[in-house]
C-alpha cells in the first residue's frame, strides 16, 4: 500500500518531499549501515590483490605494484584451498541430494497416509531440530569410532543425518497443500502409488525442494563446529576448518594477500548464490522462521 | 492398502533410522554419560564408572566454566539488546515506505548468507587489526591513539559487536514478516486521530509485535547457548578466559584443547546437559512470560 502511495507522490512533488524528508533518517541509518558493508567487502577483495607490504602500509587501493592475482593461485595451490573447496562442494552436493531423496519420500507419506506413529515421527521431527548440536556429538563420535566410519563418507552421511529433520518438516507443509486429485486420476489410470510419488506428485513440489536445497547448500557449505570435530586429517577439511587452519599458519608464513585471496575464495559461492537468489532465500527465512 | 503398508514403510524408515540415531540415541547417551566418570569419549561402556552428580560438581566448582557461562549471559543480555533492538529499527525504517526496499532488506541480510569463518577473519584481519585496520585508520586520521582491539580488555566487546553486526539481518527479517503482517487501516485510523510516528510505533507496532518479539527472544537464546564459532575465531589456538564459552569449554573438556591436562567426556557431557536444559528451560519461560493474547487482526 505504503509503496503505491509514494509511487503516486513521485509526480507530486510537493507531498513527495514532505514524505521523503520525513524518511531522511531512516535512509541515513541504513545508508550508514550498508556503506560500512561495502567498504568492508571491497577492501578485502582490494587486499587480495595487493601485496602484504601495501596491506601493511595502508595502501590497498593504489596498486602501486599492479595487481597481483597470484595471490589466488597462491591460495588455491599452495595454500591448500583448492583441497578445501572440493571437499566442501562434496559434502554440500551429495548431501543436499540425498537429503532430498530421503526427506521427501517421507514427508509424502507423513502428509499423505495417517499410519501407527505417523504423529510421534512429526513431533520427533521438530524436536529434533530444536536439539543442540552439542547433546548428540560425543555418542556420534563414539559410534563413527566403533563402526570404523572415517574419511570424507563419514562428513557426508553427518550433513545428512542432520539435515533429514528441517528438509522433511519443511516439504510435509507442502506436500499437505497438495490436492489429493492427483493420486486418484493417477490411480484409475493403473498407476502404482510409488510411481505416483515419483513421476507425479514430487515434480510438483519442485519449488520447494528447491528452496530448501538452497537452504541446506548453505548450512552444509557454513557449517564449522561438526567438521572442526571430525575433519581430523587435511584431506577431509572443508573451507571453513581450512580458513581457520589458513589464520593459524599466518604467523608462519606472512602471506596476508594469500590470506584474503582465500577469504574471497570461501565466501563467492554462497555470495553469488545469494545475488541470484537473495529474494527466493529471504522468502524463506521469513516463511520458516515464524512457525518456530 | 497391503501395498500402501510397504510402501509407507519404505519411505519413512530412513527417515526415522536418521532420527533414531543421530538425534534420540546420542541425546539418551549424553544424558546418562553425564552421570559416569568417564576420561574418553571412545572408552567403552566397561569401562565407565558410576559418578552421581560428580560431573556437574567438578564443573560448577571449575572457576573457567562459571567464566564461560558468565560471558554467554553477557553475550545473551548485552548482544541480545543490541541486535534486537538495532534489527526491530531496521525493521521499522524499511517498512515505513522507503526506497530500494528490497535492496536494503537483502543486503543487511547478507552477512547470514557468508561463511561466518570468513567473516570473523575479515573482522579480525581487516576491521580490529591494530596497524592497517579500519578502525584504527579511521582514528588515527582524527588524530588518535590507535586502540589494541584485540588487546585482553576488549577482545570480548570486539568479538560481541562482530557477532551482532551478522546476526542483525536474521532478527530484522522475523520483525519484518511481523509488522508486514499488522493491518494498514489500524495506522491509518491513528493518523487521522493525529498520533505521531512514535507514537504509533509504541502504541500499535510494538504491542502487536509481542509474538514476534517472544520468537526473536526465544531463537536468541538459542543462539547464544551454542554461541561457538566466534569465540572460537578470536581465540583460535588457546581458549583465552576474556572469550570462553559454555561450548568452548565442552569443546576443551572432551576433545581435547591445549589447556586441557587430562580430558573428561563425562564433564563434557555435563555441559551439555546443562545447556540443553537451559534451552528447554527458555522455551518454557518465554512461553509462560510473554504470553501470546491471540490477537486477531
Amino acid at each position: 500500500m505504503i509503496s503505491k502511495k509514494n509511487k503516486k507522490a513521485k509526480y507530486k512533488a510537493k507531498i513527495n518531499w514532505k514524505k521523503e524528508l520525513s524518511l531522511l533518517p531512516g535512509y541515513v541509518i541504513v545508508l550508514a549501515w550498508i556503506f560500512f558493508t561495502a567498504v568492508f567487502l571491497i577492501w578485502i577483495l582490494g587486499a587480495s590483490l595487493s601485496t602484504s607490504r601495501e596491506i601493511f602500509s595502508g595502501e590497498v587501493f593504489k596498486f602501486a605494484t599492479g595487481f597481483h592475482p597470484e595471490n589466488y593461485v597462491n591460495a588455491w595451490e599452495s595454500q591448500n584451498v583448492a583441497k578445501f573447496f572440493g571437499n566442501s562442494l562434496l559434502y554440500s552436493v551429495v548431501s543436499c541430494v540425498a537429503v532430498v531423496i530421503i526427506s521427501a519420500p517421507a514427508a509424502y507419506a507423513l502428509s499423505r497416509y495417517s499410519f501407527l506413529g505417523n504423529k510421534v515421527i512429526k513431533s520427533g521431527l521438530i524436536i529434533a531440530m530444536s536439539i543442540p548440536s552439542i547433546m548428540i556429538i560425543m555418542p556420534i563420535f563414539a559410534l563413527a569410532t566403533e563402526w570404523q566410519i572415517k574419511g570424507r563418507i563419514l562428513l557426508i552421511l553427518l550433513y545428512i543425518f542432520l539435515n533429514v529433520p528441517f528438509t522433511t518438516t519443511y516439504l510435509l507443509n507442502f506436500f499437505a497443500t497438495l490436492s489429493k486429485t492427483y493420486e486418484e486420476a493417477a490411480a484409475i489410470d493403473g498407476c502404482s502409488p510409488g510411481k505416483t510419488f515419483w513421476v507425479i506428485m514430487l515434480p510438483l513440489v519442485q519449488p520447494a525442494i528447491i528452496t530448501v536445497t538452497i537452504f541446506n547448500f548453505l548450512s552444509v557449505w557454513n557449517e564449522f563446529f561438526i567438521a572442526l570435530i571430525f575433519a581430523n586429517t587435511s584431506d577431509m577439511t572443508p573451507v571453513g576448518v581450512g580458513l581457520l587452519q589458513i589464520v593459524n599458519s599466518m604467523k608462519y608464513t606472512g602471506n596476508y594477500g594469500a590470506l584474503f585471496a582465500a577469504v574471497v575464495i570461501v565466501f563467492l559461492p554462497t555470495f553469488l548464490l545469494y545475488i541470484f537468489l537473495s529474494e527466493k532465500i529471504i522468502a524463506g527465512v521469513t516463511g520458516g522462521g515464524i512457525k518456530g | 492398502m497391503k501395498k500402501n503398508r510397504a510402501l509407507i514403510l519404505c519411505f519413512v524408515l530412513p527417515c526415522v533410522f536418521s532420527l533414531l540415531i543421530m538425534f534420540l540415541y546420542p541425546t539418551i547417551r549424553t544424558f546418562v554419560m553425564s552421570f559416569f566418570k568417564i576420561e574418553g569419549i571412545t572408552d567403552d561402556v566397561s569401562t565407565w564408572s558410576f559418578y552421581g552428580v560428580e560431573n556437574y560438581a567438578k564443573i560448577f566448582g571449575s572457576s573457567t566454566y562459571r567464566k564461560s557461562m558468565l560471558n554467554m549471559g553477557s553475550i545473551w543480555l548485552f548482544g541480545g539488546v543490541l541486535t534486537l533492538s538495532v534489527s526491530l529499527l531496521f525493521a521499522v525504517i524499511l517498512t515505513s515506505g522507503i526506497r530500494f526496499k528490497k535492496f536494503f532488506r537483502a543486503a543487511i541480510y547478507l552477512p547470514n548468507v557468508i561463511s561466518a569463518v570468513a567473516m570473523a577473519t575479515m573482522w579480525i584481519q581487516y576491521i580490529y587489526n591494530q596497524d592497517y585496520g579500519m578502525l584504527n585508520t579511521i582514528l588515527k586520521k582524527l588524530g588518535l591513539e590507535g586502540v589494541r582491539w584485540l588487546g585482553a580488555d576488549m577482545k570480548f566487546w570486539a568479538m560481541l559487536v562482530a557477532f551482532v553486526f551478522g546476526a542483525v539481518g536474521y532478527y530484522m527479517l522475523i520483525f519484518i514478516s511481523g509488522i508486514e503482517r499488522i493491518p494498514q487501516d489500524l495506522y491509518e485510523a491513528a493518523t487521522i486521530d493525529g498520533a505521531n510516528k512514535i507514537q504509533q510505533f509504541s502504541q500499535i507496532t510494538l504491542p502487536l509485535l509481542r509474538g514476534i518479539i517472544k520468537t526473536n527472544i526465544t531463537f536468541w537464546s538459542v543462539h547464544t547457548i551454542t554461541f561457538f564459532l566466534w569465540s572460537k575465531m578470536f581465540s583460535p589456538v588457546d581458549t583465552e578466559a576474556t572469550t570462553i564459552v559454555p561450548v568452548v569449554y565442552l569443546y576443551d573438556t572432551a576433545f581435547g584443547g591445549k589447556a586441557t591436562i587430562t580430558r573428561d567426556a563425562g564433564a563434557g557431557a555435563a555441559v551439555g546437559v546443562t545447556l540443553a536444559v537451559i534451552v528447554l528451560a527458555v522455551y518454557f519461560i518465554v512461553n509462560k512470560v510473554v504470553k501470546d493474547d491471540d490477537l486477531e487482526f
